[in-house]
């Protein structure tokens, strides 16, 4: 108890904000769950569980959220392993390596939103410059170009492709940084021990990353799992619910159903899912033990 | 693979005493680098550069377009006329005052990553350094405010935020951002905190130095990485926050330009030139602070731990 | 020690900030009421660029006119307006006066003032009785009529005049209209079939309407019925035997129409505004405006007509209310700005002045007898969310009977 007042200065200010700004609306998103809300937002009473029994027996539910899993392994996998060859590769002297450096950084340093808008537009047939782009070097034989985004399939495909754009930066810049951390007596003792350049990597560089790379994958995995408008521009348009994770399904029960008692319902299982997908990989990866 | 079999140097590199960048680079890749190995990176740093830049180059080619020759049917690479008074008319559109969403968007961004930073410093320095009953608990609460899907959140912070009177005020969104992206601050900082060993703490204790001597003398020079990570992270999140924004502020001037840009989409027609432009314009500022602190992410003070 | 030093004075900024936080936060300004008269805030959406400024001119001379009242503007994206007015209301903090679509689920809520509380009876008369009874939940009218749409065939003169095909009136002479011209290749489509998100509703009910089918009325909302299966299956033949353009279930609208005003598209179902969108980005474009093909030939349009409506919130700005409605519905101030957006009035007195207008005539025409949304049954939101989500899945595997079912089912249970 003493250790724990001990710390408060410390801590203290962090747990006041989140308190102060967070709590109250998470606890209204958990009071929503409960509450039969009307198309103009306003509170009806409650229902128990209802909410949450209409949004688990809906037909879609399932695919739905195994289409979110796959969402977010793909594009956290893909982002660990551009990022590591990334950060490598601007590891290394070269020519020209500042202004590499500074063109990684673009993608974070523009919106999410407006990445997504132009590849979009680049791909929307007639007016799309990579459609006709595809079509001027004969991949595409239909004169207005392809409809990428207007197939689950293949519009699905591409926001996974612009998620791991986007978050690309973000990892590469932590592992870039933690690499920096990694003392160069150490790999040049692993070199005159005769380790290759690979098993270098792998034995003694990859273990210092630790890390930088478990805390930088678990905020990946949070936010890709929490993204939204990717999926929403990419696959906006798509009839059904064939392209839908949890969010985008958040955001129809939400925006265009208006109905904020059962979009608030998908966000507590969101929430729950969320947590347990972090305590497993807490529980695996240990990204808080010191190293 | 090839580029990645190189390793070793880049450490060392970091443990030259930081004079001009540029120069170190040329003599050491004349010293030891393969003309090959150097060429095959140049050409993956290339590969890497065009892949990063197309998106923005579409982007910005747009924003000099007409706004008839976004949306033209035969579309054109580069601009068939240049116009560069985009980029001047924009400013004074009667959608959105523009130079004040600007300033609204820095003051916002500055101060949110300022707070996070006072926040979340000692707070990920002593969760790193010290073991207390609760820490565990402290990290995993930090993290799950971020797991909440922000667009559900919003209306209940309207309710606070008019309780506080505070609505529609730049302070709202400061907190909002700074509360929102605590947590990776907090986890980016305690996973650098973490990586430094003890020994150098508690050396620095023996010479009777305190706790927050310790952190700010010995430590924070070692985690600059970490720091800048978080900061930029932080700015970044804060810069292109949009949902809040959307619903706390609703007086125009007031809204960020994440905000402002979707008063540039009409029911039936959107001044795409504009919204690219505007886009162009936003990522800037975001990119000078890059410029600034780059160095200070990359080129690594790992000088001290070793000293 | 010198790099330490500067840390140090880098922390002590950063530690200084947050006890400066409070003047670096408040220094946002808001749009506070000057004097002791009354402020209205307005709700709006963004029709085309010049809406800020239209509404802008609109309440300056209203301030004028009327001193001890301030007007605060807040003007939204269409994308963006139904989040912040739900925002708003459940904060308890509505707007005194919102322009939006549909509203029966505010009525039902008894957030809003019944029309005839905040206009004078002389503007209440000048309305176009159809608009009016549209405005009416449970017989009582909450919606004042703002602006209206009615819907018509664009045609591409100079693509059908290639083809060797006619103007159709009817549902199988479009289709061979629209197959000619769709042979035409190099990416021409013969019909341009927006069934994406965006506005599939509207393509829903040209042509489920046009077979003779409805959406129900103030009671009940009817989607799954043989009357509309008709215009469902023909959608199906449309798009099956090549007469649209490619993906029809998921094309939006308007991306879809920027290809009709530059020659790529036959035919498309267009609306007022199109007719200025054309004039500005491709005045060259040899058209012509013909009523929308039906099963039968008879000519039908689909009408929506957008709603100004006043939120009770404290119950006590009803007079500030009263004079902003009846000064923005004078003809004076009224037509200009109807006119500037390229819709069509809802008053008598505008139809008037704007019937000379050789641009809006067809539309003038038609609106009359123009049919509308159920949208005074509460219902119809989730109807036309439905219809969003779901009408696109005709262009696909699924068959017209089980796409006209699971919206009907979608709308029973929401």
């Amino acid at each position: 108890m003493k250790d724990l007042l001990k710390a408060l200065p410390w801590i203290g200010p962090a747990v006041a904000l989140i308190a102060a700004v967070v709590l109250f609306p998470v606890g209204l998103m958990f009071w929503n769950s409960t509450r039969d809300i009307s198309q103009s937002g306003l509170d009806d009473g409650g229902v128990g569980l209802a909410n949450f029994a209409t949004v688990v027996g809906f037909q879609y539910f399932w695919p739905i959220l195994g289409r979110t899993v796959i969402w977010v392994v793909v594009v956290v996998g893909c982002t660990l392993l551009g990022s590591l060859a990334l950060a490598a590769l601007l590891n290394k002297a070269f020519p020209g390596r500042r202004l590499v450096r500074m063109a990684v950084i673009v993608p974070w340093a523009a919106s999410v939103v407006m990445t997504t808008l132009v590849v979009h537009y680049g791909l929307e047939p007639y007016f799309g410059i990579i459609n006709s782009f595809l079509v001027d070097v004969g991949l595409i034989d239909t004169p207005e170009g392809y409809g990428w985004t207007r197939h689950p399939g293949t519009a699905f495909a591409w926001a996974m492709a612009v998620a791991v754009f986007v978050s690309l930066p973000f990892t590469t810049y932590t592992i870039l940084a933690g690499l920096q951390t990694v003392p160069g007596e150490t790999v040049e003792a692993a070199r005159i021990d005769g380790a290759s350049g690979v098993r270098t990597y792998f034995s003694v560089v990859l273990p210092q990353l630790r890390g930088a790379v478990s805390v930088a994958v678990l905020i990946n995995i949070i936010n890709v799992f929490n993204s939204l408008p990717i999926l929403r521009v990419m696959t906006g348009s798509i009839p059904g619910y064939d392209a839908d994770t949890v969010m985008t399904m958040i955001f129809k029960y939400m925006q265009n159903q208006r109905q904020i008692d059962l979009a608030s319902a998908l966000s507590v299982i969101a929430f729950l899912v969320v947590i347990g997908i972090v305590a497993i990989y807490v529980r695996v990866v240990r990204p808080l033990e010191e190293v | 693979m090839a580029a990645i079999t190189e390793s070793g140097t880049a450490p060392r590199e970091a443990t030259r005493p930081t004079s001009g960048d540029r120069k170190r680079v040329r003599k050491y890749t004349s010293d030891q680098v393969p003309l090959g190995s150097l060429l095959l990176r140049m050409l993956a740093g290339l590969v890497v550069l065009v892949v990063f830049l197309l998106p923005y180059l579409i982007m910005f080619f747009g924003s000099v377009k007409t706004k008839a020759e976004i949306r033209s049917v035969d579309p054109s690479y580069f601009p068939r006329e240049w116009h560069w008074d985009n980029y001047v008319t924009m400013w004074a559109t009667p959608e959105t005052p523009l130079l004040q969403n600007l300033v609204s968007t820095l003051v916002i961004s500055l101060c949110a990553t300022l707070l996070v930073l006072a926040v979340a410093l000692p707070a990920s320095y002593y969760t790193a350094r010290f073991r207390f009953p609760g820490r565990l608990v402290f990290l995993f609460l930090v993290i799950v405010t971020q797991m909440v899907q922000p667009a559900v959140l919003t209306s209940g912070l309207f309710r606070q935020f008019i309780a506080w009177g505070i609505l529609d005020t730049w302070a709202a969104m400061i907190l909002v951002n700074a509360a929102f992206n605590l947590s990776f601050a907090v986890w980016i900082m305690h996973s650098f905190f973490a990586g430094i060993p003890k020994e150098v703490d508690e050396a620095a204790q023996l010479d009777g130095a305190g706790t927050f001597a310790v952190l700010t003398k010995i430590n924070l020079p070692l985690v600059w990485p970490g720091i800048v990570t978080a900061v930029v992270f932080t700015f970044v999140a804060s810069w292109n926050e949009f949902a809040a924004s959307l619903v706390l502020l609703t007086t125009a001037g007031n809204q960020p330009l994440s905000v402002a840009l979707t008063k540039f989409v009409g029911q039936y027609e959107t001044s795409w030139h504009y919204v690219f432009g505007v886009s162009i314009v936003a990522i800037v500022p975001v990119v000078i602070l890059f410029m600034a602190i780059e160095k200070r992410l990359v080129g690594g003070l790992v000088a001290g731990s070793v000293k | 020690m010198a790099q330490y030093r500067r840390l140090g004075g880098i922390l002590a900024i950063a530690l200084a900030t947050t006890t400066g936080l409070t003047a670096c936060g408040f220094g946002g300004s808001t749009g506070e009421a000057t004097g002791d008269g009354t402020t209205l805030d307005l709700l709006v959406p963004s029709y085309s660029d010049a809406t800020q400024g239209l509404w802008d001119d609109v309440i300056a001379g209203f301030e004028e006119e009327n001193p001890d009242i301030d007007v605060n503007l807040q003007v939204e994206s269409w994308d963006n307006l139904e989040s912040v007015i739900a925002t708003k209301i459940q904060g308890g903090e509505a707007p005194d006066i919102y322009n939006g679509g549909p509203f029966a689920g505010f009525a039902e809520d008894e957030l809003l003032y019944p029309v005839d509380e905040v206009i004078s009876e002389e503007t209440y008369a000048d309305f176009q009785p159809t608009f009016l009874e549209n405005a009416q939940v449970g017989g009582t009218t909450y919606g004042l009529p703002f602006i209206a749409s009615a819907r018509a065939l664009f045609v591409n003169d100079a693509l059908l005049e290639e083809a060797g095909a006619e103007v159709p009136a009817t549902w199988d002479e479009l289709l061979e209209s629209a197959k000619k011209v769709s042979e035409l290749g190099g990416g021409v489509a013969g019909y341009g079939m927006p069934l994406g998100s965006e506005e599939a509703q509207a393509e829903a009910a040209v042509w489920l309407w046009g077979g003779g089918g409805s959406f129900g009325d103030a009671e009940q909302i009817t989607i799954d019925t043989p009357e509309n299966l008709e215009g469902a299956e023909f959608i199906k033949t449309m798009i099956d035997e090549g007469a649209t353009q490619a993906d029809a279930g998921a094309t939006d609208r308007s991306p879809l129409f920027d290809i009709f005003v530059q020659g790529k598209v036959g035919m498309q179902v267009g609306l007022p505004p199109s007719v200025g969108q054309i004039e500005s980005d491709n005045p060259e474009l040899e058209y012509s405006i013909h009523p929308i093909p039906t099963k039968d030939g008879e000519p039908f349009t689909l009408g929506v007509a957008d709603h100004l409506m006043a939120f009770q919130n404290d119950g006590d700005k009803q007079e500030a209310i009263t004079a902003f409605f009846d000064y923005f519905y004078s003809a004076d101030v009224y037509v200009p700005w109807v006119q500037a957006e390229g819709f069509l009035p809802t008053t008598l007195s505008g139809s008037e002045q704007l019937a000379d207008e050789e641009a809006l005539a067809p539309f003038l025409d038609v609106l009359p007898d123009a049919q509308f949304y159920p949208t005074t049954n509460p219902d119809w939101n989730a109807a036309d969310s439905a219809f969003k989500a779901l009408f696109g899945q005709l262009d696909g595997n699924k068959s017209a009977k089980d796409v006209l079912a699971e919206i009907q089912t979608q709308v029973d249970e929401g």
